[in-house]
């Protein structure tokens, strides 16, 4: 015979009482979601157990070795208490990867297996869970020494070239170029999208690979902008990833996240450049800063105007005074030439009047030096005429006779030797008062001296 | 004949005067020379002095 068997409904309705009996109450359980969705409003979870990594980072806790699994259920009309209530609080929905608490109890249905049915959820506990996976990031980004290397980073003064990491089709993208093409000051911007998926579990991988393409260009942009439209209740956990915030901090250039989300920041942003909370913010911050450094320009250009304005009022009068200057400084010149040309002309007045003078002078002399000669010459004429007439009146015999002189005629002749008269010879001797005759008596043979 | 040019003439006229160079038949027509110098460096510097005003006014 043999051993008795039991129809599958049989058996899962043991299965079932057991475990209605055994498991009477609800239970707090905690596990990590291995799938969520949602069918016909009730929402289904796979939960999972893995062993715990040492390295608790984002990429080593998914490599954890499953140890327990389990199927739950939501039913609709507590799922529809408890998701808003989640999102709420965790600020995001829930999805697989995500640590949870939940209040359940078993069930177990002949048809469709075991299940944990979901009373109650603890969103807190998941946030604990997720703040302690972001700080263990942070420590190690921290530790590496590349949390701040973005924040020494210095956005270009014409930060103009744009690349923006986006999805194609958000409408993010969109509000991001259209606020920067209409950005009131006629200020000029290049953007390239670098598309990337933005949202699930291909978001880090995503993005890399777009930050990975816009280094190989590098020296073409200014900056990387990373923008995601969305609500504020969008999955944003693919941003809180170890890798990605590697990259993101070591990056080149400067990076501006815009990744639409209002209460926490995610790692993304604490290592970019700056955040901001949406696309829009993003584009309205370049636009501020390229608008500041256009205002810059118009004041620098301002100041250099007023200054050459300045400047040539400045020269402007100084040349004016110049100016005014010139005329007086010329007839300075013109009276100490005229007064020169006076001088020549008076110098030359004076040379004349002198050399005229002195002709005349020597003309004169001449005249007058003709009349002296004239006199003098007469003179000396008179005077030899007097000492002639004085040397022929001394000569008359007449006055000798006068004196007692006598003259002794031979003959008639002037008796000049007693040779001449011998003895006997009668002499005529002639006196002033007349004239005697003698005879001569003797002759001395030597003649007397006279 | 620039002023320059015509000042030394006259100043070589007058030096060569006062040095008693020039016979008194040459003297009359140095003198022409020289006076007619004169009157074109003052007319020289009168003309420099209007153009000057002229100058500054526009």
């Amino acid at each position: 015979m043999s051993p008795k068997s039991y129809t599958l409904l049989q058996l899962n309705s043991l299965v079932r009482m057991a475990v209605e009996r055994t498991l009477t109450g609800e239970y707090w359980v905690e596990a990590e979601l291995a799938e969520c969705r949602e069918r016909g409003g009730h929402c289904y979870m796979e939960l999972v157990q893995k062993e715990e990594a040492h390295s608790a980072t984002s990429r080593s806790r998914q490599d954890g070795t499953l140890v327990a699994r389990a199927s739950a259920k939501c039913w609709r009309s507590q799922w529809a208490l408890l998701q808003p209530y989640f999102e709420r609080i965790a600020q995001q929905p829930l999805r697989a990867g995500l640590k949870v608490k939940l209040k359940v109890y078993p069930q177990f249905h002949e048809a469709y297996g075991f299940s944990w049915i979901v009373t109650d959820i603890d969103p807190t506990f998941t946030l604990g869970d997720m703040a302690r996976r972001r700080q263990e990031i942070i420590d190690q980004l921290k530790q590496e020494g590349v949390f701040d290397l973005q924040k020494d980073l210095q956005l270009p003064l014409f930060c103009q070239r744009i690349a923006v990491i986006s999805s194609e089709s958000a409408a993010g993208y969109g509000d991001f170029v259209n606020q920067l093409a209409d950005n009131g000051r006629d200020l000029r911007f290049v953007t390239r999208l670098f598309p990337a998926i933005m949202q699930g579990e291909q978001v880090e991988q995503s993005v890399i690979d777009a930050l990975n393409r816009i280094f190989a260009e590098a020296d073409q942009w200014d900056c990387v902008v990373i923008i995601r439209g969305g609500g504020a209740t969008s999955d944003l956990s693919g941003f809180d990833t170890l890798a990605l915030a590697e990259n993101v901090a070591q990056f080149p250039l400067p990076i501006i996240t815009g990744i639409g989300h209002d209460r926490d920041e995610s790692i993304l942003d604490m290592v970019s450049h700056q955040r901001v909370k949406t696309p829009t913010a993003a584009a309205a911050l370049l636009v501020s800063h390229l608008g500041q450094v256009l205002d810059r320009v118009l004041q620098a250009e301002e100041r250099v105007a007023r200054y050459a304005l300045q400047r040539m009022e400045v020269e402007r009068l100084r040349l004016s005074r110049l100016a005014e200057r010139i005329p007086v400084l010329f007839s300075l010149v013109r009276t100490r030439h005229e007064a020169r040309l006076d001088r020549l002309a008076q110098t030359m007045t004076a040379v004349l009047r002198q050399r005229i003078d002195r002709e005349n002078t020597r003309l004169q002399t001449f005249g007058t030096q003709l009349f002296t000669m004239a006199d003098r010459r007469l003179l000396q004429e008179r005077h030899r005429l007097e000492l002639l007439q004085q040397r022929a009146t001394a000569l008359d015999p007449a006055l000798l006779l006068q004196r007692g002189y006598s003259i002794t005629l031979v003959n008639g002749r002037a008796l000049r030797r007693p040779a001449d008269a011998p003895p006997g010879t009668v002499v005529e001797t002639r006196l002033a008062e007349g004239t005697l005759h003698s005879q001569v008596i003797n002759t001395p043979l030597t003649p007397s001296k006279q | 004949m620039t002023y320059e040019q015509s000042l030394q003439q006259l100043e070589t006229i007058v030096r060569k005067m006062e040095a008693g160079e020039y016979s008194i038949d040459e003297l009359t027509e140095q003198l022409k020379t020289a006076q007619k110098l004169i009157a074109q460096c003052k007319a020289r510097l009168t003309k420099t002095d209007e153009d000057i005003q002229k100058l500054l006014e526009n």
